[in-house]
């Protein structure tokens, strides 16, 4: 995808700065719930799930990347496989890549089972349309490129989602479907069984093709969600004639996810309805609700802790929900759910990206931080999300007045004949920083309108507003006072209806100063006086319908370009009104630069899109970059630098003043930049690493020892099939206090010190605290490291040294136990006195 | 990045909660507040980005904080291949946030994790922790105590590197120099360590309390003909506990001067400084101060060795609330900190309370010596937990907002008589109305005695009472015949109002039919009448287009979806007329009303009418439907009236020509006005 010129010593390359797809597969959390993996384009990101930060973006893949999972061998580890056909191996703490797996073929999803370590499973093409379940040895080797060519077929004619395939309990089985079948395979005895739906040949349940399969962890239990709506819990699948399944109906429309919870005790779904359905023991009658997630629920997935859910939205966003279903997080990035509309703009307040977001809504994006800040709801009706409605779109809008001001238009249109316009006019109040209506405009023209613009040079005392139709009218509204003897108001009003003979206004542009009204009506440019609306002059090429229309800058401010749908591209010089110089470009996007004479037009042909960087003064362009995207570029914007750049050459000037930002049509965002990422990589100010370092707290003597002693024992008695009582209850102390009756024993707080002191280490036992600081702090390099180099000699040291610690608990427990009989003697002659 | 000071009972600790802008953007502001939480707000949009709890945060509250340098966040993985694949375009992340505790410990927070990174704490310090500078290069910490001394911390291995004694008193500030080879300190004395070997570089002496900020205000410096060692030259700035004067000192080669070369005067003791480097000598430093009593004075100055006046603020920023209803006076509400954006053009403004601070960016204008903002943060605590997690803003939709629809003034451009078009056809249209004037005059004549004549039937007519309520704009009067649904009461009402009422009367319909639906259908009768009435009268008028614009643009509108039905309505009704004005020019010998003066053609009208109004009422059409209808049908019944004129003629009408003529002039009016429209 990317591009580069080569020229002196600077280049201009393509980067992708954001926008990039989050939900394409199903979130993976780590062991901890600390971190949720998400495939993104060719890379993965790393989030963190308390603070919805990126925290890492694991890049290597050459392709879209397809899957992640955890290595089950070493949860510090993850896996990603991508349609380049390479499987790698991340170090997700440090994003750093571990190991490079070559597989081949294009590999669709990935799996990962507990018992099977040295393999893994990932779906492959065998031929198109047709689709394999393969389990790849991956090979032990120290080098970084491995290849691992070894593949065994497990499952044929499968579903391309990885939706469609869920692997059973333990991995006995893998359960796969496919329009009207459910496919089980079990390992042991390499055996498949085949269910069909009884109903799919019938014509009343059409309708009722699986989409998703999900296993439970701990029963063999198979769960599938149907096109209908319907669930299906199947059991007892390992006898072909004894298969039994009941059903849970709640979605109306088709199921888009299934997952159980870690435990197997509750059964997640969820699907168009924008609701997550929990049905407690996988029963129909407790379910539980989260509703109004605001988009479809495409994913659903479990932390391995258990703690948390998430699930990935259609309009890109992953919300991270807690075990009692409640919203903890929200990831959310470019809202791609539709088409955009209203094209890009620059919030002039908070110098954010805003464009159509959340159905009704208008989004705010921090360009800086590749993070949304706000979504702005504009039409204010509770959005019912189903197929088939036709719902109310953001079709325009703009900002006037240094954001002081913003027009919205609003359009739902079900037949040809009934559309519903409305134009709502916003005005900033800085009292309570937020928009406020100040005029809402009902049908303001009689068709759709193609072009909304403001009138924002600085002489203008009044403010103006143009909207450009369809219905061949073009309207001027102004802001006028209304103030009546109640209160001060104002608000605005239409001051002038333009037309020529009948043509669709087809776009609209004011001059630098004001002072001019460009409108176009199809083929043909009017020129209308800003001060008295009377037309001036019209311009006429024959060149087809105009796209796209735009005043020169500063300096070039007398030209006017026109960009037609045939592919010319025209320019005016308003005071000879000749046409200076006309151009065969098919262009999508011409935008100016609000701070320089540059424009920039991107065109599109069959290999690519272009971009052109041209003066309106000169016909021969300033800079030209081929093919910077495969895909169509539908948008592009001029964003202003904070802090100018200064390039000297000629070809760089351009992006001095502003940055260019464009939106392909897949709804990735992407700019321009000349540094290289060697240079980006090494900066001045030399990478911060610090080392994680927190000293043990008293919590982590009492009972992180307990725990590891215990672990250890536990790991001890496995080996001996020995069952020891776990150490907490062995201390006397303990003991004592628990089994004591309640009405002999002294006060609580006479009690309490003691006990407390009971757990504490004494003073005389200072060696005990100093080497078990070191022991944890080895113990945390040991994990980082990889699982599979352990050290023989620090282990012995590590068992050593909590020997140690166990013993001064231990003796310390037994001078307490002494003091408190001596208290219990006293308790008991208290109790015989009377 | 500029540092705010810590909190704490002691007189001489600066005051104000200790709080800081992210680096490179701002956009992060992290404010520890002295119930011991740490908050990170997003600047962009005033969330809540996270809250940290400490777990000492009771005994070791937060005395001073400040951000790391950038980490960079896209890392190049171990292989050193070069992939043709697409970089990410993101830049530095801003992650660590250092803070000192009262107990003279050290947290490094991670903000992108969320959790506590690494604490420092062996061989530190074993008091209040006063400052904490990041090394911009190193990753070195620097940190000074209550405790005397200044240690440099390795935050790699999170250890100490070197510590020493770096005054007799307290240390109480820090500031690295712009190259990184140099470290200012603050305890009795200002002092500047050469950082390589720890010595003593110079003594600056001059605040009497203890100094609470310290910054390198130039990068470069003033004399560029010398060569720069990288320190000798520079400015720098200090703000002291109690003290309205800020000093600027100089590095000077030679070790004589020891006093300040400057002074700024502000209001009350800074709480926190923010400046932009001036990077040549003719850019002037600016300086944003905020004071204890919550402004913010912002200075410009070209720093050029001495000045013995204390230099006064270009401009002064307060905030304050509203006030509201009449009586309350509006409030201050103060400026927690400020910060340059990276434009140099404008302000982040941090105000309210620390619980729940607004952060505003403010374009600064630098002729205004005062700037008073007016906000109102009273309601701004209900919706922002609510956006913390959905992050959707509901703009606010009250009823103050204008509502325009078609038909009301306003929605569609006013039709003003200047406007050459409209001119032509009202030139056109006076032609017309004044060759029948006078008859026009001698019917109106008639209806006033008429109306004379028929006070003894009051009870089925209300003119009297209705033109009284246009006159007095009584809108119970008004109420009270206007709301009545009995058809004759209101063709005879209608037909008995003196002229001068007609247009009052119709300018009230109007506003009443841009109203609620269910008054509008019984306006409609109402302008149905009118318009079928007095159309000859209202043809006469010279600024007709003018004075019903808005009724004509109304009906207009309304008559839009349904506009073929009513065209095929207005035909069929046409037809209908016809027919029957024939049938009854033949049945009908005269007129049903006594008159003075009778015109064939008005009673017919009104007989027609009669059969119109009935058929309607018979047919139960929907609201709108009906108002379509009945405003079309006036259109209609000025044609049928053209129609009637004529079969009149061929009748056998005498003087009928004058008629006709007026009528053709009437009938004139609808086709211009409708091309002038489309």
């Amino acid at each position: 995808m990317e591009v580069e010129v080569e020229e002196e010593q600077e280049r201009v390359r393509v980067v992708h700065c954001g926008g990039s797809e989050l939900n394409f597969r199903r979130a993976v959390f780590s062991t901890d719930s600390k971190y949720i993996f998400c495939v993104s384009g060719d890379f993965v990101k790393v989030y963190s799930t308390t603070t919805e930060e990126c925290v890492h973006i694991l890049q290597g893949h050459t392709d879209l990347v397809t899957g992640v999972q955890l290595n089950p061998s070493n949860h510090l580890q993850l896996y990603s496989c991508s349609f380049d056909g390479t499987i790698k191996l991340w170090d997700y703490l440090d994003g750093i890549l571990i190991k490079t797996f070559l597989v081949g073929p294009k590999l669709y999803a990935l799996f990962t089972v507990t018992h099977a370590e040295d393999s893994v499973f990932v779906i492959t093409d065998k031929q198109p349309d047709a689709f394999q379940l393969v389990s790849v040895k991956l090979p032990k080797s120290p080098s970084q490129e491995v290849e691992a060519k070894e593949l065994s077929f497990v499952l044929d004619y499968i579903n391309q989602s990885p939706k469609c395939l869920a692997f059973g309990r333990e991995g006995e089985y893998v359960a796969a479907v496919r329009d009207f079948y459910l496919t089980v395979y079990f390992f042991k005895k390499k055996t498949t069984s085949r269910y069909t739906l009884s109903s799919s040949r019938n014509k009343k349940h059409a309708r009722n093709s699986f989409t998703c399969v999900a296993c439970h962890p701990k029963e063999d239990c198979i769960a599938s969600g149907h096109m209908d709506g319907k669930i299906r819990l199947w059991r007892n699948f390992d006898d072909d004639k004894k298969y039994t399944y009941t059903c849970l109906h709640w979605h109306h429309d088709m199921v888009m996810d299934l997952a159980f919870s870690v435990t197997g005790t509750s059964l997640l779904s969820g699907g168009r309805e924008c609701v997550l359905v929990e049905w407690r023991e996988v029963a129909e009658k407790n379910k539980e609700f989260l509703p109004r997630l605001g988009a479809t629920i495409e994913y659903i997935s479990v932390s391995p802790a258990g703690d948390l859910f998430c699930t990935s939205h259609s309009d890109n966003k992953i919300m991270v929900i807690h075990r009692n279903l409640d919203t903890l997080a929200v990831i959310q990035g470019l809202v791609k759910d539709r088409s955009i509309l209203t094209g890009l703009m620059i919030d002039p307040r908070t110098k954010a990206l805003v464009l159509n977001g959340k159905p009704g809504h208008l989004q705010f994006y921090s360009l800086q931080s590749d993070k949304q800040l706000y979504n702005l709801d504009i039409v204010q009706q509770e959005y019912i999300n189903d197929s088939g409605l036709f719902q109310i779109e953001l079709t325009k809008a703009a900002f006037g007045c240094f954001g002081n001001w913003l027009a919205t238009v609003e359009q739902r249109q079900e037949k040809e004949s009934e559309l519903e316009l409305q134009m709502k006019l916003w005005k900033y109040n800085k009292k309570t920083q937020g928009f406020v209506l100040n005029t809402k405009i009902s049908m303001p023209h009689d068709d759709q309108i193609t072009a909304l613009c403001f009138c924002n040079a600085e002489r203008c005392e009044t403010l103006t507003l143009v909207t450009a139709s369809k219905d061949g009218h073009f309207k001027v509204w102004i802001l006028t006072d209304d103030s009546d003897i109640y209160k001060k108001a104002v608000g605005w009003t239409c001051d002038f209806v333009g037309s020529y003979h009948k043509y669709q206004a087809t776009d609209c542009c004011f001059s630098e100063d004001g002072s001019l009204l460009v409108v176009s009506f199809e083929e043909i440019i009017t020129i209308w006086d800003s001060e008295t609306w009377e037309l001036k002059c019209t311009f006429c090429h024959r060149a087809g319908k105009i796209r796209h229309l735009c005043f020169g800058r500063l300096a070039c401010s007398r030209y006017l370009l026109s960009a037609t749908e045939k592919g010319i591209v025209c320019c005016w010089n308003l005071l000879t009104c000749v046409l200076e110089w006309s151009a065969k470009l098919s262009v999508r996007v011409m935008e100016p630069d609000p701070l320089s004479e540059y424009i920039a037009a991107v065109s599109q042909s069959s290999e690519g899109s272009d971009l052109f960087v041209f003066k309106p003064s000169e016909p021969r362009p300033l800079y030209i970059q081929k093919n910077i995207s495969r895909e169509e570029v539908q948008w592009g914007v001029f964003v202003p630098r904070d802090v100018p750049e200064s390039f000297t050459s000629e070809a760089y000037q351009w992006l001095n003043r502003s940055q260019f930002y464009f939106l392909t049509k897949s709804q990735s965002l992407l700019t321009f930049s000349t540094k290289s990422p060697e240079e980006k990589l090494t900066p001045t100010s030399r990478q911060l690493l610090a080392e994680e370092s927190l000293p043990t707290t008293p919590f982590y003597f009492i009972l992180g020892k307990h725990r590891q002693q215990q672990d250890k024992k536990l790991s001890e008695t496995l080996e001996n099939e020995l069952v020891h009582l776990p150490l907490t209850e062995n201390i006397p102390a303990i003991n004592e206090l628990l089994h004591t009756p309640a009405h002999v024993l002294p006060s609580t707080s006479f009690l309490c010190s003691m006990f407390v002191n009971s757990l504490l280490l004494s003073q005389d036992t200072k060696s005990a605290v100093e080497i078990p600081d070191d022991v944890d702090i080895e113990e945390e390099k040991e994990s980082d490291e990889s699982d599979e180099e352990s050290n023989p000699t620090e282990h012995v040291q590590g068992t050593n040294n909590t020997d140690l610690g166990e013993d001064t608990l231990y003796q310390l427990a037994k001078s307490e136990e002494r003091e408190l009989r001596k208290f219990r003697k006293v308790d008991y002659s208290w109790f015989t006195a009377p | 990045m500029a540092s705010g000071g810590g909190g704490s009972c002691d007189p001489l600790a600066p005051a104000g909660v200790p709080c800081a802008f992210s680096p490179d953007r701002q956009a992060y502001f992290a404010l520890a507040s002295t119930d011991g939480h740490l908050r990170v707000w997003e600047t962009a949009n005033n969330r809540l980005h996270q809250e940290y709890v400490p777990s000492a945060h009771l005994s070791g509250t937060c005395t001073c904080l400040a951000w790391a340098p950038p980490r960079l966040q896209a890392k190049e993985s171990h292989q050193r291949k070069k992939r043709k694949s697409e970089a990410i375009g993101m830049s530095d992340q801003i992650d660590l946030l250092a803070l000192g505790t009262a107990v003279g410990s050290i947290l490094l927070y991670s903000t992108v994790k969320g959790e506590l990174h690494s604490k420092l704490t062996s061989g530190g310090h074993d008091n209040r922790v006063n400052c904490i500078q990041w090394h911009q290069d190193s990753g070195c910490l620097y940190s000074c105590s209550d405790d005397k001394h200044i240690v440099e911390w390795n935050t790699q291995t999170c250890k100490v590197k070197c510590k020493w004694k770096g005054d007799n008193s307290s240390v109480t500030s820090l500031c690295i120099s712009p190259d990184g080879k140099m470290l200012l300190s603050a305890g009795r004395t200002i002092k500047l360590w050469v950082l390589e070997t720890k010595e003593v570089y110079r003594h600056f002496t001059g605040h009497a309390t203890p100094v609470s900020s310290l910054m390198f205000t130039t990068i470069r410096p003033p004399n560029e003909s010398q060569p720069f060692d990288g320190v000798t030259g520079l400015y720098f700035l200090s703000g002291a506990v109690h003290d309205r004067l800020l000093n600027v000192w100089q590095v000077r080669s030679e070790n004589k001067e020891k006093n300040a070369v400057m002074s700024f005067t502000v209001t009350d003791e800074p709480v926190y400084i923010d400046l932009t480097l001036s990077e040549n000598k003719e850019e002037p430093v600016k300086l944003a101060v905020v004071c204890r009593d919550g402004q913010v004075h912002l200075f410009e100055h070209v720093l050029n060795g001495h000045c013995k006046k204390p230099l006064t603020s270009n401009c002064t920023i307060q905030i304050a609330t509203p006030g509201k209803g009449k009586k309350s006076t509006p409030k201050p509400i103060p400026i927690l900190a400020a910060g340059f954006c990276s434009d140099k053009m404008s302000l982040l403004l941090v105000y309210g309370n620390w619980f729940q601070p607004t952060i505003e960016r403010v374009a600064l204008n630098s002729k205004e010596p005062h700037m008073c903002l007016v906000r109102d943060t009273s309601n701004c605590w209900a919706p922002k937990v609510e956006t913390a997690i959905t992050k959707v803003r509901t703009p606010v939709i009250n009823a103050e907002a204008k509502v325009l629809v078609p038909g009301i003034p306003g929605h569609h451009a006013a039709i003003k008589p200047p406007l050459p078009h409209t001119e032509e056809v009202e030139s056109k249209r006076k032609l017309g109305g004044n060759e029948v004037s006078i008859e026009e005059r001698l019917g109106a004549m008639d209806i006033d005695t008429k109306e004379g004549k028929d006070d003894l039937l009051q009870t089925n007519s209300f003119p009297v009472l209705l033109t009284q309520g246009l006159e007095s704009n009584d809108f119970e009067m008004l109420n009270k015949v206007l709301q009545t649904r009995n058809l004759n009461l209101i063709k005879k009402t209608v037909l008995r109002i003196p002229l001068h009422a007609v247009i009052p009367l119709l300018q009230e319909l109007t506003k009443r039919l841009q109203g609620h639906p269910n008054s509008a259908v019984l306006m409609v009768q109402w302008l149905k009448c009118v318009l079928t009435v007095h159309a000859s009268y209202l043809s006469t008028l010279p600024d007709l287009v003018h004075q019903l614009g808005t009724l004509y643009q109304l009906m207009e509108s309304r008559v839009r979806t349904f506009q073929k039905l009513s065209h095929l309505h207005g035909k069929l009704i046409l037809l209908i007329t016809q027919v029957t004005a024939s049938e009854k020019a033949k049945g009908m010998t005269s007129p049903g009303q006594k008159a003075k003066l009778v015109y064939e053609e008005e009673s017919s009208e009104e007989e027609s009418d009669d059969e119109i109004a009935d058929k309607d009422s018979d047919d139960n059409w929907d609201e709108d439907e009906e108002e379509k209808e009945s405003t079309k049908d006036e259109d209609v019944d000025e044609e049928n009236e053209d129609d009637e004129a004529e079969a009149k003629e061929e009748n056998g009408g005498d003087g009928a020509g004058a008629i006709e003529k007026e009528l053709n002039g009437d009938s004139d009016l609808d086709p211009d006005n409708e091309s002038e429209e489309e």
